[in-house]
């Protein structure tokens, strides 16, 4: 994309920024613009300072902060800026929790924001209300009832819904906002994600400026203008998109190259009882008729958009689920309709896809995390053998390079990519027949992604089966030796390795389905 | 995201901080046992002991509460369980003439059953664990007003049963002892054994629970019958303490019990229920309103001071835990 003529002086520009927490720099002399008119993406692993950048440009923790920051032609140091100055200099931020309410409508969670227009005594004026959120978000391009349900909202729509109210004092006319985003993608499907995408690259052409903080690197090479990646708290280069590969941004995160796929020898099932896991004619939910095989020693992925079942086929083999018709076998062993006990009895490991709700005890230590499945097994004469515990926790805890003080941490202070792996070692400790992964790094750095293939890796190694969903083609694409495409439900492509390349995933699964 | 420390807030120095509990009952002990104006009273054998052992009957009911509590249930029948068995002991004993051995054993039957219904309700019809068990309280407390025709039961109540309620070993009270061998008892099972690591699983977070292959309803059915079963003993102790089958005590023990349970979650192992905690809070309570009442403040002060620290204490916890879960 060029740069917009008339447009040069900076939106945001930053000097020295700086700051320390208990003298350990999480922020070190960052110095950088923001041109108007462009998309910026700041990139970085866990721990590389995004976050405390953006806490110091919304003037939540600038004590003690070093530096300069201007907006316009309003500059202030870093240590007297304010939320309110911060808003009278027209920053705006988006966090990842977009604080949408999904039961109210679409004019409620606009005026919860903007405040509500009232009558004589009080009384909301719903048709000012109406007229005005309809105005608004038709300027970002969002055409939608404001009575409506917030929830009925395609994903993109709600969060763009969340960006428009944020911006909705900062008219067509005023070029001085710049747009903070923190990960507003995360939770998005691909094709949901392109939408919001578009949208913003609309809004940034009218001359703001827009900071879209994001761990998803197609998404900075599709979308960004500009590039800045930080590492340890320290700037490491901002620049022109233009010209930038996956890799190059990768290394330039990760501060070096990380490591390739292992090479693994390539599956041949020899005989029947090779497959870990064998799924015939499986329904339920919007799942119709799915077969598949995944062997010891095989990586088999599920691509397909959100709603295309990719989800459910898994829950309903960890036994979460009941299905409606169909067989899952695992290490030749029918499941049938034991749920999730015998499921777990038969060496089914499964990782869900929001770890904080589905698999964490945030509340409880590192520790008891890890040894979740099957507390049983410590029962000696009476009694948990704690010191066998402890034992076991902090082996895990070397063995899958947890970071963590000691197995005593609270579980919900670590980051996320830790907790992901404090849930694999939880299930991969068992040495399971199959492994079910449902976004298994969903949300985490890049560092700590490969770190997660890795261990992924090692276990199929070891003669783990391992069925991998994910959102993320690149990840199909390193990770599996095969690659089934669903679409509403229904297996639509098989792709075995040496076909897979995360274009040719995308293509398949949104391919309109051919009339029955 | 990256979890970067807060500004450090000024509390009390992590090391201190579970025993801060323990300090305050010692200052405000010793507080009464030397001012002039409670001292002679406070510190006389026959009034610490008296309270000792109301205290134990009290201590039982809230450490077997502790076990809805840890999977975030509440269980306010506790009371209402601990008048029902009592109700039954003394009538076995009184109008059917059985033993003691076989009307304890009918009674705290009795007793447990009602958690067994109440596990039921909560897991299989899903009602509110808080709802269930007050609208279980209420129906106990009705059907023992209807049995005892609100009149107290005080004939034919084993001579020997009151007499262990009332001696004493070696200037402690028996019901102290039965407390004690409780605690023991609560301890290990929540500490000990899986039931209880599953039940802080389950109140850490239910669903992880159940994809770990945690039957989580399971665990929540008998966390309601330790609860009910632990209230029957105190019902038993309830018995042995005063002699009859009165249909209006116990009632008001459910109040008191999730005030120490709430409050003994704020020591030992802040932001966590827990059984030496609640000891402590239950002498701590049990002394404080005694203290109080030497002192000369009107009876009143028993509600507001159990009111109040059943908020504050769940206050501070919850605060505790907050904490916790966000500290660095």
């Amino acid at each position: 994309m060029t740069e917009p003529s008339g447009l040069a002086r900076p939106g945001l520009a930053l000097a020295g920024l700086g700051k320390s927490y208990a003298g350990v720099a999480a922020l070190d002399g960052v110095t950088l613009e923001i041109r108007r008119g462009t998309v910026h993406c700041l990139v970085g692993g866990n721990g590389s300072g995004k976050s405390t950048l953006v806490k110091l440009l919304a003037g939540v923790v600038n004590r003690d902060a070093r530096g300069t920051v201007t907006i316009g032609d309003r500059t202030v140091a870093a240590s007297e800026l304010t939320p309110s100055w911060a808003r009278d200099a027209g920053l705006r931020f988006v966090h990842q929790d977009i604080g949408v309410f999904d039961d109210m409508s679409v004019a409620d969670n606009v005026a919860v924001v903007t405040g509500y227009p009232t009558g004589p005594g009080g009384k909301i004026d719903r048709a000012a209300l109406d007229t005005s959120v309809r105005a608004l978000l038709q300027r970002f391009g969002l055409d939608v009832d404001p009575a409506a349900p917030t929830g009925s909202l395609r994903p993109a729509a709600r969060t763009m819904l969340a960006i428009a109210r944020a911006l909705y004092d900062q008219g067509p006319s005023s070029r001085n906002g710049v747009l903070v985003l923190d990960e507003p993608t995360a939770s998005l499907p691909e094709h949901e994600s392109a939408f919001l995408r578009e949208m913003l690259r609309r809004y940034a052409a009218d001359g703001h400026a827009i900071v879209l903080i994001t761990h998803h690197l197609s998404e900075v090479l599709d979308v960004a203008d500009d590039v800045t990646v930080l590492r340890d708290g320290r700037h490491v280069v901002t620049r022109e998109r233009e010209g930038l590969e996956y890799r190059d941004l990768v290394a330039l995160i990760v501060g070096s190259d990380i490591p390739e796929r292992w090479a693994r020898p390539v599956f041949e099932p020899a005989t029947a009882s090779d497959h870990g896991l064998v799924v015939t004619g499986l329904s339920g939910g919007s799942v119709h008729d799915l077969s598949l095989r995944v062997g010891r020693g095989e990586v088999v992925g599920i691509a397909g958009m959100r709603g295309s079942g990719r989800s459910q086929v898994v829950k309903m083999i960890a036994g979460v689920t009941a299905p409606t018709r169909g067989q899952v076998h695992v290490n030749g062993t029918d499941l049938g309709a034991g749920g999730i006990p015998s499921a777990i009895a038969a060496g089914v490991a499964y990782v869900p896809e929001d770890r904080d709700r589905d698999a964490a005890f945030g509340d409880l230590d590192v520790g008891s995390n890890l040894l979740a499945v099957g507390v049983r097994r410590y029962l000696r004469r009476g009694r948990l053998d704690h010191a066998a515990e402890h034992a076991d926790a902090t082996r895990l805890i070397r063995e899958f390079g947890i970071r963590t003080r000691s197995e005593r941490q609270t579980m919900s202070t670590l980051s996320g990519g830790n907790r992901q792996k404090v849930v694999l070692a939880r299930w991969l400790e068992r040495r399971p027949t199959l492994l079910l992964l449902d976004e298994p790094s969903q949300g985490v750095d890049v560092g700590a992604r490969a770190e997660i293939h890795r261990i992924v890796e090692q276990a199929v190694e070891l003669g783990t089966a391992a069925l991998v969903v994910s959102s993320d083609f690149d990840e199909l694409c390193l990770l599996c030796d095969r690659v089934i495409v669903m679409r509403s439900g229904r297996q639509v492509a098989e792709l075995a390795r040496h076909e897979l390349t995360p274009a040719r995933l995308t293509e398949l699964s949104f391919a309109p389905l051919e009339a029955a | 995201m990256t979890s970067t420390a807060v500004p450090a807030r000024t509390r009390l120095g992590p090391t201190l901080e579970p025993y801060a509990l323990v300090i305050i009952f010692v200052l405000m002990f010793v507080f009464f046992a030397i001012a002039p104006e409670t001292s002679d009273l406070f510190a006389s054998h026959a009034n610490l002991s008296s309270v000792l052992a109301n205290q134990s009957v009290l201590g039982v009911l809230a450490l077997g509460s502790l076990a809805p509590l840890v999977c975030r249930n509440f269980d306010l029948s506790v009371g209402a369980i601990a008048s029902l068995s009592q109700i039954a002991i003394a009538a076995a004993m009184s109008r059917f003439d059985l033993p003691l051995v076989v009307a304890l054993v009918v009674g705290i039957a009795i007793g447990t059953m009602v958690g067994v219904v109440n596990g039921i309700v909560v897991t299989r019809f899903r009602v509110n664990a808080l709802i269930a068990t007050l609208g279980m309280a209420t129906f106990v407390a009705g059907l023992i007003q209807a049995y005892t025709e609100g009149q107290t039961i005080s004939n034919g109540i084993s001579k020997s049963f009151v007499r262990f309620g009332s001696g004493e070993q070696a200037g402690i009270p028996n019901v102290t002892f039965v407390l004690a061998v409780v605690a023991v008892a609560v301890w290990y099972l929540l500490t000990q054994v899986p039931f209880g690591r599953h039940l802080h699983f389950i109140g850490s977070n239910p669903e992880s629970a159940r994809l770990v292959g945690i039957d989580v309803d399971r665990a929540v059915r008998r966390s309601f019958v330790v609860s009910a079963f632990f209230a029957s003993v105190g019902g038993a102790l309830l018995v042995a303490r005063n002699g009859t089958g009165d249909p209006r005590s116990g009632a008001n023990y459910m109040l008191q019990a999730l005030a120490a349970a709430a409050l003994g979650a704020t020591a030992i192992r802040p932001g966590r229920y827990n059984v030496v905690g609640t000891l402590v809070a239950i002498m701590l309570l049990g002394f404080g309103v005694n203290g109080l009442t030497l002192w000369g403040v009107p009876y009143w002060i028993n509600d507001v001071f159990f009111g109040a620290s059943l908020v504050v204490a769940v206050a501070i916890s919850s605060s505790l835990g907050r904490e916790r879960a966000g500290a660095t």
